[in-house]
């Protein structure tokens, strides 16, 4: 029975069932799940704006507005519009929506990539072409992020032609919607309350990462702000709300910014490891089919970023950069172009071992283009061990990530789980232990779950492990 | 053995060519060049980028351009630039040899002076003599004292810096007299002059900006004309020979051999290579002292979960180094100073520094001290203080040794010779540890290849919790300063220890193992 499920299920989808069936790896993907959660939907969770802001007016009539929607960004809208619909979509038992589990994680994965490049590009568009060109600028971004769905994993026409053209008008409405006001006083709110003439409802945790005042610095877990003068009662004027995990050394929320800090975390991962895959493919593609003087060459470069130890690399190419170009995606960018060496190594072998197989011969000997011989015919069957790399390289590149933010090189101004461990010794001058637990916990759980998930998915993938693994 | 060994160590050259070239693109092609970030850190102080500069007025923003422009070579393209510093990085120089300096300095011949910009149009306000004249007159001088010398060093130091930021100030001024007459463009995005922009134009002298660059242009050809001269004087007796050469000839005149000069460290203003032979060191104890605890932790284990391969026994050990191993190298850094060795919580350890205060003073050994009482002594006090960095470097690796060491036993236990023990009637403690470990320990020598990478970037942030003075504090230093020789001279320095220990772990594994042979 349950062999019958698991062929029907295909390579991934048994290999898939194995990983799940290990306790730890279960763990490893239930934090990995909350993380997500978090990264998704922090902005709407975690924030110094009010849900609902009611405002009385001379006259006496009440003004309700919605701070907290009015002040998401593009990213955000999309992150916590799209994220939660993926997961439904994903959850939905059998064959629902008439296609299998299989099919509709290509649906989101497709879904994705489009979102993401509809929304870069249209954030990239109305920087250069300014905001009186807003229309232009989403008519790029959609065409642009169209192109997202030429990669051939979604089968149908038509379920593919509904989708992209939902994805870009979602994304660039939610582009023209997202909030650009880059500098919010806080304590507008408060002041308004404290007054009387406004009262408001907020989130679980009222606190957003970049709000803090000088007064509330290094304060431990628990503390509890007091009410304000003036104030007409105990929740007025921020009065009462607590820090559940402290502040750090600028009087910031530390559990608001952690769980801002996991969009960071994920995306620095993911999105650099496929950078570094990418590039590594590429290159050990060409290594390994064509040999001789290409891979004698492309090697070199190989040992030669190899021989760099990585942080070294990481930290002249990270400090090198200016100020102000040291953002989240050139982190993204410098981190995956220095972390391909594996997968090059991985691809190279595998092409290598199937240059001369009959298939390839084949393949060739039907005078099928080159384009079609190492991509249709010799990428699938070789890219297993590159998958399973991938999930060490994505907590490599998120340690790598916490590793920079400490020593002060991650992105200004952005929540970080390294920058928060920073500050637990050094800053202040004394040691503050809810920066050392809490973030560096944080960072611990995360690399932990996806070596895990690595260990497991490569033990479920390897027919010798397995066999070993089954007896045992 | 000795051929293969020579030829591993050639073929290491292009690779460690390799390394200094990737850094050198990294470092010079960053957005707006190193440049811009030199410039940066130079005005605005540590890490402000290119905002500081703003603050200075033209002129002296353009005379410390002109400084970092001067220094760095930045005016060439990258390639030109790299090149330059790959000649004198080279072991093997080609052209008359520099000299050396007793404290250890290479002294360079002087290169040409660049000469202010469009200085034709001012060509009446040239100062009579120029540098040509000098030169055959300076020989005559006599003192060829190394103290004369080096007062003739200082004095055309102090012209050249001289000519160096009148020239700036020139720029400045003309740029601001082409925009004040109309021209087009004058200046290009990072504010120097357009070459050739006044040709074929009369100047305008009734701009009142026309007085100011006539009087800038005065000041940089005076200058300009001095640190010709004091270059002549120089240059002339660099040939007399007042110190001792560097290196050795191999074809006289032409190709000579010297140690490689790394520069000097601006931020320190001392010689890279110095800084360089106070860090390698302590880095590398760090990282020998840890080899040795990882192996101590890692066999055990790996032989432990081995012979009860399949068991919760290997279950858990192989998770509990997979934690380790997740364990990020800051976080228990943070936590060992926090923890361990903060006065308010345990305080057994001190939190920074290779030394007490008075380490220097102590003997080598511990014994009774000068007041009668025990004392710890210099090395006991050396390796209290590297217990906690030791410990952060090390347990990361068990994972991965461990791991190879029980693949390796698993391995091993398939073999003829252990079912022959075994059928002899050998128990199994017997066999495991005479038969199988012994057997499996082979691969183990060339294991640390594979954790030492690791450790070297590890070290980095481990020194930085610790300050301890390293090879990662001096490149993180040197990052915050943009330092380009030190950065370039530090990962070169580790890149070279990496291969070089790729190369020990080859040669070692083929003198434990008679099988193998090199060639």
């Amino acid at each position: 029975m349950a062999d019958r499920a698991s062929h029907r299920a295909g390579p991934w989808g048994e290999a898939w069932a194995r990983v799940v069936r290990r306790p730890g790896a279960a763990c490893a993907l239930a934090w990995l799940g909350v993380v997500a959660f978090f990264a998704a939907l922090a902005p709407v969770i975690a924030s110094g704006h009010p849900l609902v802001w009611t405002q009385r007016g001379a006259d006496g009539a009440a003004r309700r507005t919605f701070p907290l929607v009015e002040h998401l960004s593009a990213w955000d809208l999309v992150l916590a519009v799209g994220v939660p619909i993926a997961a439904v979509v994903l959850a939905l038992p059998g064959r629902a929506l008439g296609a299998t589990r299989g099919e509709r994680w290509r649906w989101v994965v497709a879904s994705g990539i489009q979102a993401g490049i509809t929304v870069a590009v249209c954030g990239l568009a109305r920087a250069v072409l300014g905001e009186a060109s807003a229309v232009t600028a989403g008519v790029i971004a959609a065409v642009v992020g169209g192109a997202g769905w030429l990669l051939p994993i979604v089968g149908r026409p038509g379920a593919r032609a509904v989708m992209a053209v939902a994805v870009a008008l979602g994304c660039v409405a939610a582009c023209h919607l997202g909030s650009r006001v880059p500098l919010v006083d806080f304590d507008r709110y408060a002041q308004a309350e404290a007054s009387g003439g406004a009262t408001g409802v907020y989130t679980l945790i009222p606190w957003s990462p970049g709000q803090g005042r000088t007064d509330w610095y290094v304060k431990p877990p628990g503390w509890r702000v007091e009410a304000e003068r003036g104030a007409a009662s105990g929740g007025g004027a921020g009065g009462g709300r607590v820090f559940v995990l402290g502040t750090d050394a600028l009087g910031r929320d530390v559990l608001s910014q952690m769980l801002h800090a996991c969009r960071l975390s994920i995306s620095i991962g993911l999105v650099s490891t496929g950078i570094a895959v990418a590039i590594g493919v590429t290159l050990g593609a060409l290594m390994g089919f064509f040999g001789g003087w290409v891979d004698a060459v492309l090697m070199r470069l190989v040992e030669v970023v190899m021989a760099i130890p990585v942080l070294f690399l990481l930290i002249v190419a990270v400090g090198v950069l200016p100020t102000e170009w040291r953002t989240t995606h050139a982190l993204m960018v410098v981190i995956g172009c220095v972390s391909w060496t594996g997968a090059a190594r991985f691809t190279r072998a595998e092409f290598m071992k199937l240059r001369g197989q009959e298939f390839v011969l084949a393949a060739r000997a039907a005078g099928l283009p080159l384009r079609s011989v190492l991509g249709r015919h010799i990428l699938p069957n070789a890219v297993t061990p590159v998958l399973v790399d991938a999930s060490f390289a994505v907590a490599a590149a998120i340690l790598a990530e916490a590793t920079l933010s400490y020593l002060g090189l991650g992105p200004p101004e952005q929540a970080s789980w390294g920058a928060l461990l920073a500050g637990a010794t050094g800053t202040v001058g004394d040691f503050v232990w809810w920066l050392a637990i809490f973030p560096g916990g944080a960072i611990f759980l995360t690399v932990l779950s996806y070596n895990l998930v690595g260990e497991a998915l490569r033990d479920a993938m390897d027919p010798r492990r397995r066999a070993r693994t089954d007896l045992a | 053995m000795l051929h293969y060994v020579i030829r591993r160590l050639l073929l290491m050259v292009p690779t460690l060519v390799g390394i200094s070239l990737v850094v050198f693109l990294l470092v010079g092609l960053a957005p707006g060049g190193v440049g811009a970030a030199l410039r940066g850190a130079g005005t605005g102080g540590g890490g402000a980028g290119g905002g500081g500069a703003a603050s200075f007025d033209a002129g002296t923003r353009a005379a410390m351009e002109a400084y970092l422009d001067e220094r760095y070579g930045l005016a060439d393209p990258v390639l030109v630039q790299y090149g330059r510093w790959l000649a004198r990085v080279s072991p093997i120089k080609f052209g008359p040899r520099d000299l050396v300096a007793p404290d250890g300095e290479v002294v360079r011949r002087p290169g040409a002076v660049r000469e202010p910009p469009a200085w034709r149009l001012f060509a009446d306000a040239l100062p009579r003599g120029t540098g040509e004249a000098e030169r055959s007159g300076g020989a005559a001088g006599g003192a060829d004292t190394p103290a004369a010398f080096a007062r003739l060093r200082a004095a055309h130091a102090t012209a050249r810096a001289a000519a160096t930021r009148t020239r700036g100030e020139l720029e400045a001024a003309l740029v601001a007299y082409a925009r004040a007459a109309g021209l087009p463009e004058p200046a290009d995005a990072d504010g120097r002059l357009r070459p050739g922009i006044f040709e074929g134009r009369a100047p305008r002298a009734d701009l009142p900006e026309w007085a100011v660059a006539r009087i800038a242009a005065e000041a940089a050809l005076s200058a300009f004309a001095e640190a010709e001269r004091t270059r002549g004087a120089l240059l002339a007796a660099f040939d007399r020979g007042p110190l001792p050469s560097a290196g050795f000839w191999v074809l006289p005149g032409l190709v000579s051999v010297a140690s490689p000069d790394l520069g000097v460290a601006f931020s320190k203003n001392r010689p890279v290579s110095a800084l360089m032979a106070e860090a390698l060191p302590v880095t590398l104890l760090l990282n020998l002292l840890a080899l040795p605890f990882i192996y101590l932790v890692a066999i055990p284990g790996g032989a432990l979960a081995a012979a009860r391969a399949g068991t919760w026994v290997d279950g858990a050990l192989g998770g509990l180094f997979v934690a380790l191993w997740s364990v990020p190298a800051v976080w228990a850094g943070v936590l060992a100073v926090g923890f361990l060795a903060s006065e308010r919580h345990l305080g057994l350890f001190p939190a920074s520094g290779l030394h007490a205060a008075g380490a220097d003073a102590m003997a080598f050994l511990p014994g009774p001290g000068v007041d009668g009482g025990w004392e710890a002594g210099y090395l006991l006090d050396l390796l209290w203080h590297v217990c906690l960095p030791v410990a952060c470097l090390a347990y990361g690796g068990f994972a991965v040794l461990s791991k190879q060491t029980r693949a390796a036993m698993l391995e091993t236990m398939g073999r003829d010779h252990v079912r022959t023990a075994r059928a002899k009637g050998l128990g199994p403690r017997e066999v495991l540890l005479r038969h199988v470990l012994r057997n499996s320990l082979l691969p183990l020598i060339t294991m640390f290849v594979s954790v030492f990478p690791a450790m070297l970037s590890g070290s980095v942030v481990i020194e930085r919790v610790f300050s301890v003075p390293g090879m990662g504090s001096l490149m993180i230093d040197a990052i915050q300063m943009r330092d380009r020789e030190v950065l370039l001279a530090g990962v070169l320095m580790v890149g070279g220890v990496n291969v070089l220990a790729l190369l020990l772990a080859d040669v070692l594994y083929a003198a434990a193992d008679p099988r193998v042979t090199l060639g």
